[in-house]
């Protein structure tokens, strides 16, 4: 995958509420978070924390009621803010939903044709997408989207939405209900987007593999910010500790157990057996 | 965004207690007779019976105004068809038109008479929870068994049917979402461009409909579900005296109604 220069993001002060039979229910309190370019945010809490309604905000398909959410320095106001929400790309719970077209590689251009590409453009971003989630366009492309297997719609709802090349991508609780091998498949992807430059922002109930692919934390109880930051599990990773309905990362956990620093515990299984050894 | 049509409003009035049958059967039989009957004083016994029933029902007059408002067009159409070709000695021409007393009477009869009928028609429909009408009615349509038309079954699907309409306008509205984030464009250009922009939310919509019907027949069949069996009710229908009543009373007005 080519580099990409990341987007920065910054959620000022944002307040949402639904409406349940005339009683507003509010589902964001003053939520407030800086990502720079290029970094990788945890978005943790329990169901009904806010998550979703957060990255809804973001990605402007919801307008806030208190607050502002910045995008590369740029404010809703300001003239470029539209197209800067279009290189903002959302990927939503379950995206298998969304398939409708007649083979795998339509669905996939759907978007960067919506953007209004080049044909020529398009061609190469819905190849190197569908290359990218393991999916090789040769073997794909022709197939229809309902006759794959859930693993592989998972993979292909997430190639329509890199293919339209965003600089900031949301991912809504993209593990769940995958086998083991398809979640390692998924969790390759994010790092190898990671690696190339894109803005991430992770919001899971697997903070195992949040843990190896992070670098910030935002941890959301009933819509108002518990800690935020860098993820270190000694400062803003120990709020994960201390509320009932979440907890730590596993290796995290094992090094408290080892009498070992918790705070330098590894990233990944890989770091834990070389330090182990 | 609700369906504009057996539309609930929720309460604890006289009218909201009565059996869903009872109140069918009235509502039935003042429609009947409402057809039978053409003359305005006849009219205007039916059209106060039913505003009494409306206001005793407590549900706000903006209610039944929702659900008249899309049936005006069909009222106006009605209106002017009989205005303009209803026979009659012309007090008025204009091109191939003639206007009759005769005719700008009976076109109002007929307008108020459908006013009337949905008027009538609302009362039952606001104040019986949708379950309680589908029960009723499979109660009502008991006798049709004989001839071998599954009742029950008809009833369960128009059930399943009402519980499902909310459920799927999530879904609609989330897969809406997810496409107008994939770029998709609903709100911009003429009907064959918009009609074109649906079809990315009505095929996953369909989709997951049809998976959704699969999956609650496998569950229904799993919790012993068997069609043709009789089945026991959770809030059984029960008739009162009140029921007793309201029965009397529409007898009462209809032959009013049919001899004044």
């Amino acid at each position: 995958m080519s580099a990409t220069d990341g987007m920065s993001l910054r959620c000022e002060g944002l307040g949402f509420s639904y409406e349940e039979a005339g009683v507003p229910i509010p589902a964001l309190r003053d939520v407030g978070v800086e990502l720079p370019a290029g970094r990788s945010l945890a978005l943790l809490g329990a169901s009904g924390s806010g998550k979703s309604t957060l990255l809804q905000l973001i990605k402007g398909l919801d307008a806030p009621e208190t607050g502002r959410v910045v995008l590369d320095g740029c404010a809703p106001d300001s003239p470029g803010y539209a197209g800067l929400q279009r290189e903002v790309g959302i990927v939503f719970q379950a995206p298998e939903l969304q398939l409708f077209a007649t083979s795998a590689w339509e669905d996939v251009a759907f978007g960067p044709r919506r953007l209004g590409r080049e044909e020529a453009e398009v061609r190469r971003a819905v190849d190197e997408a569908m290359a990218l989630v393991g999916l090789p366009p040769e073997e794909f492309a022709a197939r229809h989207p309902y006759a794959l297997s859930g693993g592989e719609q998972r993979r292909l709802a997430l190639a329509g939405v890199l293919a339209m090349q965003p600089r900031l991508l949301l991912l809504d609780e993209p593990f769940v209900s995958l086998d083991p091998a398809t979640r390692r498949q998924l969790t390759a992807v994010c790092s190898r987007l990671r690696a190339s430059g894109v803005t991430l922002v992770l919001a899971t109930h697997d903070v195992d593999i949040a843990w190896t692919l992070c670098d910030d934390l935002l941890v959301l109880e009933e819509g108002r910010v518990l800690a935020s930051g860098v993820w270190d599990a000694e400062g803003s990773g120990r709020a994960l500790r201390s509320t009932p309905r979440l907890r730590e990362p596993f290796l995290v956990a094992l090094w408290r157990r080892l009498g070992r620093d918790p705070a330098r515990a590894p990233r990944t299984h890989a770091e834990a057996a070389e330090a182990l050894r | 965004m609700r369906p504009a049509i057996a539309q609930y409003y929720p309460g604890d009035s006289v009218i909201h207690r009565l059996d869903a049958r009872a109140k069918f059967v009235s509502v039935t039989a003042v429609a009947v007779a409402l057809f039978l009957r053409d003359s305005f004083a006849g009219l205007a016994v039916f059209a106060v019976a039913a505003a009494v029933a409306y206001m005793l029902s407590g549900v706000p007059a903006v209610w039944f105004w929702r659900g008249f408002r899309p049936l005006l067009w069909l009222i106006a159409l009605t209106f002017l068809t009989q205005l303009l070709f209803a026979p009659g000695e012309p007090f008025f021409s204009w091109w191939v038109f003639d206007f009759s007393w005769q005719g700008l009477r009976f076109a109002s009869f007929l307008s108020l008479r459908l006013l009337v009928l949905v008027l009538a028609g609302s009362v039952l429909t606001l104040t019986t929870a949708p379950l309680a009408l589908t029960d009723g009615l499979a109660w009502l349509g008991r006798p049709l068994r004989r001839l071998r038309v599954p009742t029950d079954e008809l009833a369960l699907m128009v059930t399943i049917a009402l519980r499902f309409i909310p459920t799927l306008l999530v879904e609609l509205e989330q897969i809406m979402r997810a496409q107008r984030a994939r770029g998709a464009d609903f709100s911009h250009g003429g009907p064959i461009r918009r009609g074109k922009a649906l079809l990315p939310v009505l095929i996953p919509l369909f989709v997951l409909s049809f998976r959704r019907a699969d999956e609650l027949a496998l569950a229904m069949e799993a919790r012993c579900y068997r069609p043709g069996v009789v089945r026991s009710r959770l809030h059984p229908l029960h008739v009162d005296a009140a029921d007793a009543v309201l029965l009397a009373l529409t007898a009462a007005v209809i032959a009013v109604g049919l001899i004044v």
